[in-house]
């Protein structure tokens, strides 16, 4: 016999997007997001850091008009962080839902973020959702619960990071419609970064040239070139009144590596782009 | 009359001395020791009006009658034209050591000072002679060859190697290059031409741009600016350039110009995409709207092409400026046309141009030999002949940096670390299984040491460079495995957080009455590394097809490349036999070697040849480690399982003393993994190393990503 906590009135009412997040379509994702959705299967958004999948989402969160519950996964997260566990209140264990089953019984969309940052026994633990049978067992409570009809589950993943010893498992993989998110090409970051950052779109597209030298650095040098949000906190920088050079130098050069040689050749690179 | 001119000079030379006292007896005595060396009235008046006005002359005088003596007066007028045309350097001392010990070199010495003082002032001239009065020794055609810089040995005592500007700044200008182009640059150092002093000038040619050692003559502080501004420049060229033209009949003075509306072209599309690029640039067009020598005509048209603020009134530079911003700056043939015409009025004015001295200005533009097609071309002139001299020099000498083709092991040059002495040292000697009559033979192969081949460590690292994402993939295990495997645990006594789950099955024990244990707590737990590996690489001739070979050495590079993070101690061993009694083992790197340039080096040399007598190399492989301490070891063997000998007529023999030696190694606690290649290795592999000690790898290009993998994983338990 277990007590459920009271739970609020409206569960999910905070998690609902109230105001239209900008995004700036680039191919079909759109599309595809609300075909997939439609038929509530579910979704893997796959991209490198900082170029625009959670706010895909809350858009599309928003234009749906769904509750989004995000989860930012973890290497200490267990099953438990996903699904609840008892705790105890005035000296009574009470059991309370995490945000997982919040969103499978409230039909929310629940969104786990670097999934790839999860342990894979933790992992395991959304399996039963991402088939056909849409429940969620949760054995403290000795229940399945069958996921509400608007249910829909999405994770991040940046294929960048993985490794051997740190990746989802091929099996779970298979089960997402997958999008994929890249940097579009340099006249829509362009925007992007202007709309974001309230800079004129000429300095918008310089600093998407100093992105592009960056970009050619992977591999090279660097782990990663500089993402689209990057670019936003250099503009938003010169918008406080840093200059140009300056707020590339902190938001984009510095953070991308500490090597004098590399940082060196950025700088040149980077100077070779300003008007 | 000399004798009247000689009093003349001799009184200001007086009149100037005095005005140095302390040096006046000095200068006296240089110039009467001049006197009594016979160096006659020119070289004394020389002498004389080189100290008028100058300082430094006190052991001028000296040296240059030693200097009379050793060689004759001629030399003396020679190098007093020399040391002023230098900037009088204080170089009496080596001078004279020059004129003592190889009077036959002095003049060439003299010839080449100027590049070695431009190198690292006197010091660096002081340690040429040095070193080839060395190399030379008695023989005075050695040191006229050194000093002719017709010996290596003296191109590169020129040339500052490892300090050289170019050695330093590498890395980033490659850098800098490959985030403008976006692809990686081949970049190299000039190799000095034979009998020729270094070169002055970036050289782009076939692909790659070769840099100088320095460029000589700029001022210290300018030369970091000047590197980056020709990589620039180069990189210009390869954004925006064109194939190479045919020279026809083209003269000296319209290939220089043609070469210069290219710069023009090239630089001015790179500074539309790069604004920046200007900024780089500017600095170095210094040339003054004056002078009518074609040097001082190119350089001022130059300027004007790159500056449109630059006023110069020269007709010939106001009509090019003109021709320039008409044609269409995409068309590389419409500029060519441009700078034919140019070209032409230029010749009209009769203007000289020795094109063997000119040099391109500014200093960090090209020399531009890269826009033109060599070969077979009739001979016009001399100078188009010099120029095609040089570039077939370059070209010669640029076979060597070609990048070798996959598979393709016999580019890269190759010599053994020593004197090829078939008599390699004994390593050890192990048993060996007699499948026939089912005993074991001791003391049957002899394990030996083979001599290194000492290959081009570069090959690994552009191997390296041209799998990126591998490399990243394999770093990435690397620092993951390094960051320690963290066990978690749960329900401990004590710990950094609470462990919610067993916190509440705490309550639950209070609330029914049963003894709590205080077990809420989460830990962390640091699992150390502590393993040794040695890894076997078959070298035999059949991991010669198919790039098996490459591949292997692919695999072992990326571990190699990566586990600095980790510090494992893993040795690499290339195994490869000629019977029994040459099982040759050749050790790439130690364990506790980091896979520097002496092991790539040695890694780039191994080729494939021999048989594969696996069993002895497994013997061996655990004897090293057992020799080492640590909590686990392992041997790694690439093979394709197929173990042969000369000797040896049934394969099955092997195989089966293979299996023996794996199963001695895992009783005396050495892991056994093989990584067979191949897809028919499945079946004997399982003999050998049983069901679960073996990987297969269909393909040879799946071996690096997998070799890698294996490692890590294994290597976290």
């Amino acid at each position: 016999m277990t007590k459920l906590a009271p739970r609020p009135s409206s569960a999910v009412g905070a998690f609902f997007i109230g105001s239209e997040p900008y995004y700036r379509k680039i191919g079909d994702e759109i599309e595809i997001y609300e075909a997939a959705y439609r038929e509530r299967l579910p979704v893997m958004l796959k991209g490198p850091t900082g170029c625009g999948k959670t706010r895909f989402l809350e858009h599309m969160a928003w234009r749906l008009q769904r509750p989004l519950i995000t989860v930012a996964a973890s290497e200490d997260m267990t099953a438990a962080d996903l699904v609840g566990r008892y705790l105890l209140l005035s000296g009574e264990t009470v059991w309370r839902d995490g945000p997982l089953t919040v969103a499978v019984r409230e039909g929310a969309i629940c969104y786990i973020d670097e999934i790839v940052e999860a342990r894979q026994d933790t992992t395991v633990a959304i399996h039963p959702l991402t088939d056909a049978r849409r429940v969620l067992p949760l054995e403290k409570l000795n229940e399945q619960i069958a996921a509400h009809p608007d249910f829909q589950l999405v994770i991040s993943y940046n294929p960048g990071y993985q490794s051997a010893v740190k990746d989802l498992k091929e099996s779970t993989k298979q089960r997402f419609v997958a999008i994929d998110f890249g940097f579009p090409s340099a006249e829509v970051e362009a925007e992007i970064v202007a709309r974001e950052s309230g800079l004129d779109i000429d300095v918008a597209r310089v600093l998407v040239l100093v992105a592009e030298r960056s970009r050619n650095l992977r591999g090279h040098g660097l782990e990663e070139g500089a993402s689209t949000r990057a670019l936003i906190h250099a503009g938003r920088l010169t918008r406080q009144g840093l200059s140009l050079k300056a707020a590339i130098e902190s938001a984009v050069v510095l953070p991308l590596t500490d090597e004098d040689e590399l940082r060196g050749a950025l700088r040149e690179a980077v100077d070779a782009c300003l008007p | 009359m000399a004798r009247f001119a000689g009093r003349k000079a001799l009184e200001s030379a007086v009149v100037a001395a005095s005005r140095h006292a302390g040096e006046a007896d000095d200068w006296v005595g240089g110039a009467n020791a001049l006197l009594h060396a016979n160096a006659g009235e020119t070289a004394l008046l020389a002498f004389l009006r080189a100290v008028d006005g100058g300082d430094g002359f006190g052991a001028a005088g000296t040296a240059l009658a030693d200097i009379c003596r050793q060689t004759n007066a001629g030399m003396v007028l020679t190098a007093i034209e020399a040391w002023q045309r230098l900037g009088r350097p204080h170089w009496w001392a080596t001078l004279t050591r020059l004129a003592r010990e190889a009077p036959e070199s002095l003049a060439l010495g003299l010839n080449h000072a100027g590049t070695a003082l431009a190198t690292g002032g006197e010091a660096a001239f002081a340690d040429f002679v040095a070193i080839g009065l060395k190399a030379g020794g008695a023989d005075a055609a050695r040191r006229r060859r050194f000093f002719a810089l017709e010996d290596p040995l003296a191109r590169r005592a020129l040339s500052r190697g490892e300090n050289s500007g170019f050695a330093v700044n590498e890395r980033r200008l490659a850098a800098f290059v490959t985030a403008l182009l976006g692809r990686v640059p081949f970049m190299r150092p000039f190799p000095a031409p034979p009998g020729r002093p270094p070169a002055r000038r970036v050289s782009i040619a076939d692909g790659v741009i070769l840099f100088p050692d320095s460029f000589p003559g700029a001022p210290a502080d300018a030369i970091d600016r000047l590197y980056w501004a020709a990589a620039a420049h180069a990189a210009a060229h390869r954004m925006f350039g064109a194939s190479r033209w045919k020279l026809g009949s083209l003269k000296p003075l319209q290939v220089s110009l043609i070469g210069l509306m290219e710069d023009a072209r090239v630089e001015s599309l790179a500074m539309a995409r790069f604004p920046g690029l200007r900024r780089l640039w500017a600095p170095f067009h210094v040339a003054p709207a004056e002078g009518g020598t074609a040097p001082a005509l190119l350089a001022r048209m130059a300027r004007a092409l790159f500056e449109p603020g630059f006023h110069d009134p020269h007709g010939f530079v106001v009509k090019a400026r003109r021709l320039f911003d008409e044609a269409d700056r995409t068309d590389p043939g419409a500029m060519r046309a441009v700078g034919g015409l140019i070209g032409n009025d230029l010749g009209q004015m009769r203007v000289q141009f020795n094109a063997r001295d000119w040099v391109i200005e500014p200093a960090y533009r090209d020399d531009n030999l890269g826009l033109w097609d060599f070969e077979d071309e009739p001979q016009s002139s001399e100078a188009i002949e010099l120029m095609i001299d040089a570039a077939r020099i370059r070209q010669e000498e640029g076979d060597d940096w070609a990048e070798p083709a996959p598979g393709r092991e016999s580019v890269g040059r190759a010599r053994p670390a020593h004197a090829a002495s078939e008599e390699s040292i004994v390593l050890a000697r192990y048993p060996e299984w007699d499948r026939a009559h089912g005993v074991e033979r001791l003391d049957w192969t002899c394990v030996r040491a083979a001599p290194p081949r000492i290959g081009d460590a570069r090959r690994i690292d552009a191997s390296l460079d041209g799998a990126p994402d591998l490399r990243r993939r394999v770093r990435r295990l690397a620092r993951s495995a390094r960051a320690g495997r963290l066990t978690r645990l749960r329900r401990q006594a004590e710990g950094h957080d609470l462990d919610v789950d067993a916190l509440v099955e705490e309550a639950v024990r209070v609330a029914t009455g049963e003894i709590p244990d205080g077990r809420v707590y989460r830990a962390n737990a640091p699992r150390l590394r502590d393993l040794a590996t040695v890894v076997l690489m078959d070298v035999s001739e059949s991991t010669r097809e198919a790039g098996v070979l490459e591949m292997e050495r692919l695999a072992v590079s990326l571990l190699g490349d990566a586990l600095d993070a980790t510090h494992d101690p893993v040795a690499l061993l290339a195994f490869a036999s000629d019977g029994r009694e040459h099982v040759r083992l050749t050790r790439v790197k130690d364990f506790d070697e980091p896979f520097g340039t002496a092991a790539r080096g040695r890694l780039a040399g191994l080729e494939s040849g021999l048989s594969t007598r696996l069993g002895a190399a497994l013997r061996h492989a655990g004897s090293e480690l057992e020799r080492r301490r640590a909590f686990r070891r392992l041997v790694l063997v690439m093979t394709d399982a197929e173990p042969s000998d000369i000797d040896v007529t049934d394969p099955l023999d092997l195989v089966e003393d293979a299996a023996r030696a794996v199963a001695r190694l895992r009783d005396r606690g050495v892991d056994v993994l093989g990584v067979a290649m191949g897809e028919g290795a499945a079946h004997r592999a399982t003999r050998i190393f049983g069901r679960a000690g073996y990987v297969t790898v269909a393909r040879p290009d799946e071996l690096p990503r997998r070799f890698a993998d294996l490692y890590f994983r294994l290597s976290r338990r």
